[in-house]
């Protein structure tokens, strides 16, 4: 039973930072139709920014609520400008293009990214400081929980309803669902496209900036290379909750997070991503439009 | 299509002498692009002709790669005989691995065939039943023995990997003037149309995938002979990328074009390797930038021309 409430915690944490990733993805499938593989770098490439901003600008030791609160903001920022650069130089030109050549784009973008990561700040792993956040570490009755766990919970549960909540009641966000709907209908009706797929690249970015900080924060190391990782599984998660779904993504997320987190307590961590695809391709096989989605007739 | 015929015949002429001209390190990397020429021409069966977006392909070339390494090295078995298992092996499991999954559209293949790749290299990291070595892989191959004969030389290497690109431009040459080829054409342009006009889609893209994995198998095996040696990094997810965007940078369906894609992303690397840091970074530009210009490929396929009596009139 201790086994189950710790792999339950860890589960739940990596689970959020999945779901926050994934709605990335979903985002932008559900308006592009394209799988956006520089995400999981963008992922990346934030924890590794976060890094330097927290220990080259604003200097190691002192430290407070409203400087980690900075560098999120920061890094958040500068995510979005590189998420937004990347779909008006990569993207945007092949809207009208073939599929598979917006895919090529995007496999092409992820590995300018992951690279550019590896010279600057070299192939090997960085350590993230451990005093961002405070160490404080609760055991009831020999489960285990840290500060950053509940951190990483909190925070994602609040941005993942504040999306909701966006999505569902703002102009914007009626604006982004029928984008999702009907691109040349949402034209027709005078919405600017250009600027709703800008907002779900600034949203989609900033999310995947906080989870990158928070695997920062919460693993230490980091590597160039490691927002393939991340990426593929929230990837997946977005696929089981139904691709182009919001609530779809983020409950993918927790399910993929508790499903990892139980395949490694129980089986085996080696296996956990064969274990991962496994499951994917039965959701595939027996329900291919994921958990939450719709089954659409195709049109011809 | 017959223009693709000629540089087909140039192409194999020019490749047939190439070793006279060349020393054992040019015959090395030769070898090589004859090679990764052949696995890339497979993947444009299954991507290019048959349309099923297939980017797990580096799993087919490991296990030729494998079965021929396993053998020779735990059991044996003389390297002429793994042939035929390294091209069995591969189309069964191609058959196996996609037959549940085949009607899945697009991107949702594309990554169970992603997922399917990490499988394999987690499968052979992992040392299964000890077979594989783990993440060192194996090595200690065995060199081509007919008869007591050794065909030991890079030369001799260069000639069987020449004489199976041969073969495999064969089979595509006669697979594009067969009902096979036609179907998968069909089904690439539009698969409800062909499904509607009796083609059995689920089929001929099966019948796509069981051909290329056979092909790359062959491949696979190749390249044990030629590193003598086998490791997982060989046949991780970023080599299937690179044959995925080889056919869809070069233009799908064009034997030009996959040449020029495979000569780009394994030639090139070889001889500038002093670039080799920024290597992925040059290519994932390239990628990009070719996109945008040449959203079709650098050498795009063209199909015949239109008949005259389908072109619209001149109405003066």
């Amino acid at each position: 039973m201790d086994i189950f409430l710790q792999q339950l915690i860890n589960g739940l944490t990596v689970g959020s930072l999945y779901a926050l990733v994934a709605l990335g993805y979903t985002m932008v499938y559900g308006v592009m139709k394209l799988i956006n593989f520089a995400h999981g770098d963008l992922v990346a490439l934030s924890a590794f920014a976060g890094l330097t901003i927290y220990v080259e600008i604003f200097g190691e030791g002192k430290n407070s609520i409203l400087l980690v609160l900075g560098v999120f903001v920061i890094t958040a920022l500068i995510i979005s400008l590189v998420g937004v650069l990347l779909e008006r130089l990569a993207y945007r030109p092949l809207r009208t293009a073939p599929r598979l050549s917006a895919v090529v784009s995007a496999l092409g973008a992820s590995l300018v990214i992951q690279n550019s990561i590896m010279l600057i700040w070299g192939p090997n792993m960085k350590i993230f400081p451990s005093n961002l956040f405070p160490s404080t570490v609760w055991n009831l009755s020999g489960v285990v929980f840290t500060f950053t766990q509940v951190m990483i919970m909190g925070i994602s549960a609040i941005l993942m309803v504040a999306l909701y909540i966006f999505i569902n009641k703002t102009k914007m966000g009626t604006a982004i669902r029928a984008t999702a709907i009907d691109q040349d209908a949402a034209k027709l009706m005078g919405i600017n496209v250009n600027k709703v797929i800008m907002t779900i690249f600034i949203i989609g970015s900033a999310l995947g900036a906080v989870a990158g900080l928070f695997i920062g924060i919460n693993y230490r190391g980091i590597t160039f290379d490691m927002g393939w990782t991340y990426g593929l599984n929230a990837f997946v998660a977005a696929i089981m909750g139904g691709i182009g779904n919001i609530p779809g993504a983020m409950l993918g997320g927790i399910l993929l997070g508790l499903f990892n987190a139980m395949i490694s307590g129980y089986i085996s961590s080696e296996w956990a991503e064969t274990f991962t695809f496994v499951l994917l391709v039965v959701i595939l096989i027996f329900r291919p439009t994921g958990i939450l989605g719709e089954t659409i007739a195709e049109k011809v | 299509m017959r223009q693709s015929y000629k540089i087909a015949i140039i192409f194999l002429i020019v490749m047939g002498f190439f070793p006279l001209f060349s020393n054992s390190a040019w015959l090395a990397v030769g070898t090589t692009f004859l090679i990764y020429a052949i696995v890339a021409f497979s993947q444009d069966i299954i991507l290019g002709r048959a349309g099923a977006f297939q980017m797990g392909h580096a799993l087919f070339f490991g296990l030729g790669a494998y079965t021929t390494a396993i053998l020779n090295v735990h059991y044996g078995v003389p390297i002429i005989y793994t042939f035929i298992p390294a091209i069995i092996i591969p189309l069964f499991i191609g058959i196996a691995l996609a037959g549940p999954i085949i009607h899945l559209k697009g991107d949702y293949l594309l990554v169970a065939t992603i997922g399917f790749n990490i499988i394999f290299i987690q499968v052979i990291q992992n040392d299964i039943f000890g077979l594989t070595g783990g993440p060192n892989g194996i090595f200690g191959i065995d060199v081509v023995r007919i008869f007591g004969v050794e065909f030991m030389s890079q030369r001799a290497i260069y000639y069987m990997s020449f004489t199976l690109l041969a073969l495999t431009l064969l089979i595509m040459r006669n697979l594009d003037g067969s009902k096979y080829g036609r179907a998968m054409f069909y089904i690439n342009k539009d698969d409800i149309a062909a499904q509607s006009m009796g083609i059995n889609v689920r089929y001929y893209k099966l019948y796509a995938f069981a051909l290329g994995s056979a092909i790359a198998g062959a491949a696979g095996s190749m390249f044990a002979i030629q590193y003598s040696a086998v490791s997982p990094e060989a046949f991780n997810v970023i080599q299937s990328i690179m044959f995925f965007t080889i056919v869809l940078v070069g233009g799908s369906a064009s034997l030009p074009g996959v040449l020029i894609g495979t000569f780009v992303m394994f030639v090139l690397p070889e001889i500038f390797r002093e670039f080799q840091t920024a290597r992925y970074l040059v290519f994932g530009l390239a990628m990009i930038l070719t996109m945008i210009l040449r959203p079709r490929g650098v050498w795009p396929v063209k199909f015949g021309n239109i008949p005259n009596y389908l072109k619209k009139k001149d109405t003066k």
